[in-house]
């Protein structure tokens, strides 16, 4: 009866509506040139909706979201909704705005843990995509603490474990996670990876322990060769009391035999065992110097110094540093006394002096022409000692 | 005690050892039990009373102040006599379940006691069977095989029971197809679980009962190449015990499984030769299969037995590991003996190849002894 009475209403309303267009155009269409604009304004048929809604700008849409996310409505609800919410943004891959909605949704702390388990682990997958592993593995966490068996948490706390390499972790999980279900395809393909990667890093730190061991050897071998000698070496700061020296002495030598000096040259052993030095010659004269990357203790000096006074260097004004006329000296910087070298010694030789010390590895020498002014000058004032 | 009548003494304990009887009086009567089990015709003298067998296992299984300890181990030495099966189970049928349950319960204190009777009890068929079927009981969630395995494989499962036996006991019940059915499905994780066991330093037990399983699972050819694969890698578990720290070239050692890479100075190979012996009878197992020796020699087996034979010092397993290498060097069979467990072997070679096993058992058995047996208590 009612619904007949309705009907005629409507009936009514509808014709005297509809006659209204008899004289009348109707005003409510869209604008020729502008419809597809107004077209995307309507809610229903926006193909992309604005990140922040204005009101005044678009009243239908803020009307539907009031309607959404209307506070009068229960948490549970409102909770749900953000998860849907949530849940849209990740299909889109947008994870960043679908942690948003996550949080927003927990934000209501409903009454609902399996509902906020699944906040929680939605969350976490988004963070995981994100490359936030700590955050999802918190979030899984939390997840896990309101529904223990939740698989879903444990394969994303599994995972995020496996990439934050905590393969121990990673292998407990996915157990843990068997045991609900011990046929969890994901599960048991994880725990394959996180086990073989497991044993992976445990070969590298071998590997890694092995090499250093190595390393630390043949260092104590040197040391061991050069103390054979009689070789004395002394730290960056010469004159320390012997006491003090010897202990901080062997830590030293070991640090800069195991990294290359500046130059990059480092003192070394052949199969005979014997070893080969860098030596640094100094030209006071010009300020030159010439580094000999490996001269070994048995050559002579006058065997290198042919080869790299071969030719007279571009720095040799006066053209007169040829072998035969170069003397050699050393100083001890402790007396502040020359000792002067001949030419045809070893270098083994040299270093076994009593008043000879290695400073920071690599042994300095002095090269200048004898029977130039400048020698006579440089070695006015000076104590000079003959080596045999 | 007198000895003349060794049936009515042993009938006279009886109500001492009754549930509900006082527990100093108990603690007695289980403590001479326990000694009469510690010899052969004490055993046998016990197999013959059925009641007092039954009050035994009740005891084994009842809760404090029950001496529930002293009666399984009664039990252990009891079931390390195959002979006693029978009279075992007659008396009491409920045996296997009731100390099944024992063994498999996390609260359980004596539950090594317990696993180690099923140990003994389930190295013969019959017992073995009905040790099955107690696993196949419908049990909510887990089944029984896999709260076995992973009592066995989880650390601090029973915080006061080791529980090293439960290894011997898998290992019995792979000798069943079902088991290793279950032990081998690709749907689940559970050989896996059992491989690292392979190197548990505190147990040579434990490391027997699951170097023995993984032999029994060995048998199943079809499941090699699953085996000797990714999913599982069993390879780099059962040579890791084998090798010492050997000091490879970096070119060989890039070839072995990375488990086996850079092992430091201090590696120690397993102790126990009749365990070495069985992780090579496992290898040479894997080797059956044209696929499963190209597998087995890629991933570099070689190179390690090769090392265990310079060193090692038992002539029995020395010749088991030659007859392993062999395999991996020599050339590959004629066409027809590719799987060389399906064979066809002729009926005359058959007889002399089944002499000659039983002889090598015979021997064995000799060897190893009648099982694991607990330490009686002498009478004071």
């Amino acid at each position: 009866m009612e619904q007949q009475e309705l009907g005629a209403t409507f009936d009514d309303g509808m014709d005297s509506f509809l006659e209204k267009f008899q004289s009348q155009p109707y005003r409510g269409g869209f604008h020729e040139s502008q419809w597809e604009e107004e077209f995307e304004k309507i809610p229903l048929f926006m193909k992309n909706s604005p990140s922040e809604i204005d009101p005044l700008e678009n009243p239908d849409l803020a009307c539907l979201q009031s309607i959404i996310f209307d506070e009068e409505r229960s948490p549970e609800d409102q909770a749900r909704t953000y998860k849907d919410e949530g849940n849209d943004f990740f299909k889109e891959k947008d994870y960043k705005k679908a942690v948003t909605s996550y949080t927003e949704g927990l934000k209501k702390k409903c009454a609902d843990p399996d509902l906020n388990a699944v906040l929680y682990t939605n969350r976490a997958a988004a963070q995981y995509y994100l490359g936030n592993f700590r955050s999802s593995l918190n979030d899984v966490m939390a997840a896990r603490k309101l529904k223990p068996c939740h698989l879903k948490a444990i394969i994303r706390g599994a995972s995020c474990h496996l990439e934050l390499k905590n393969y121990v972790e990673a292998v407990n999980w996915c157990d843990e996670g068997l045991q609900i279900d011990a046929t969890e395809k994901k599960l048991l393909d994880l725990r394959a990876k996180a086990d073989k990667l497991k044993r992976t890093e445990q070969r590298d730190i071998r590997k890694a322990k092995l090499k250093e061991k190595k390393k630390q050897d043949q260092n104590e071998a040197l040391l061991q060769a050069i103390k054979a000698r009689n070789i004395k070496l002394v730290a960056e700061a010469p004159g320390e009391d012997e006491d003090s020296a010897s202990e901080g002495l062997s830590e030293l030598v070991l640090y800069g035999l195991s990294s290359e000096n500046p130059c990059g040259t480092r003192l070394s052993v052949d199969d005979q065992g014997r070893l080969s030095w860098p030596v640094l010659f100094l030209y006071p004269e010009y300020a030159q110097s010439d580094l000999v990357s490996a001269f070994h203790e048995d050559s002579r000096f006058i065997d290198h110094l042919m080869v790299m006074f071969g030719e007279t260097p571009s720095w040799d004004l006066e053209q007169k540093y040829c072998p035969d006329n170069l003397e050699v000296y050393f100083e001890d910087e402790d007396r502040a006394e020359l000792y002067c070298v001949p030419p045809s010694s070893t270098l083994l030789q040299v270093l076994q002096h009593p008043r000879y010390f290695v400073k920071a590895l690599i042994p300095t020498f002095l090269v200048c022409v004898g029977s130039s002014g400048f020698c006579r000058n440089y070695l006015r004032g000076k104590k000079v000692h003959q080596v045999k | 005690m007198s000895e003349t009548s060794p049936k009515a003494e042993a009938a006279k304990l009886l109500p001492f050892l009754t549930l509900g009887e006082r527990a100093d009086l108990q603690a007695a009567a289980a403590q001479h039990v326990l000694a009469l089990t510690g010899s052969g015709p004490g055993r046998t003298l016990l197999a013959g009373q059925a009641a007092l067998l039954r009050a035994l296992v009740e005891l084994a299984v009842a809760p404090p102040p029950a001496p529930a300890r002293d009666a399984a181990r009664a039990l252990v030495n009891l079931a390390a006599d195959p002979g006693l099966h029978k009279p075992l189970l007659e008396a009491e049928s409920g045996l296997p379940v009731r100390l099944l349950g024992c063994a498999l319960d996390p609260q359980w204190p004596w539950a090594e006691e317990a696993a180690a009777v099923l140990a003994n009890l389930s190295r013969e068929p019959v017992p073995c069977a009905a040790l099955i079927e107690a696993l196949a009981a419908p049990e909510p969630g887990e089944s029984g095989l896999e709260r076995l395995v992973r009592a066995l494989c989880t650390p601090g499962y029973n915080a006061r029971a080791p529980l090293h036996y439960l290894g011997p006991v898998l290992s019995n019940l792979s000798q069943r197809p079902a088991t290793r059915a279950f032990l081998l499905d690709r749907n689940r994780c559970v050989v896996q679980r059992l491989l690292p066991l392979t190197q548990y330093p505190d147990s040579s037990v434990r490391r027997g009962g699951v170097v023995g399983t993984l032999r029994n699972c060995c048998f199943e050819h079809r499941h090699h190449e699953w085996l000797l694969g990714p999913e599982v890698d069993i390879l780099p578990f059962l040579l890791l015990p084998l090798a010492g720290p050997e000091d490879f070239s970096e070119e060989e050692m890039e070839r072995l499984p990375v488990d086996l890479q850079y092992l430091p100075p201090d590696k120690q190979r397993e102790p126990d030769a009749d365990i070495r012996k069985m992780l090579i009878e496992t290898i040479m197992l894997l080797t059956a299969t044209a696929p499963g020796r190209k597998q087995v020699r890629d991933q570099g087996a070689y190179l390690i037995l090769r090392e265990l034979h310079s060193w090692e010092p038992e002539p029995d397993v020395q010749v088991t590991c030659e007859k392993l290498i062999q395999v991996l060097i020599g050339d590959e069979p004629e066409r027809g003996l590719e799987n060389l467990l399906e064979v066809q072997v002729p009926e005359e070679v058959e007889r002399q190849l089944q002499q000659q096993d039983h002889q090598e058992r015979e021997q064995q058995e000799l060897e190893l002894g009648p099982g694991p047996q607990a330490e009686g208590a002498s009478p004071t």
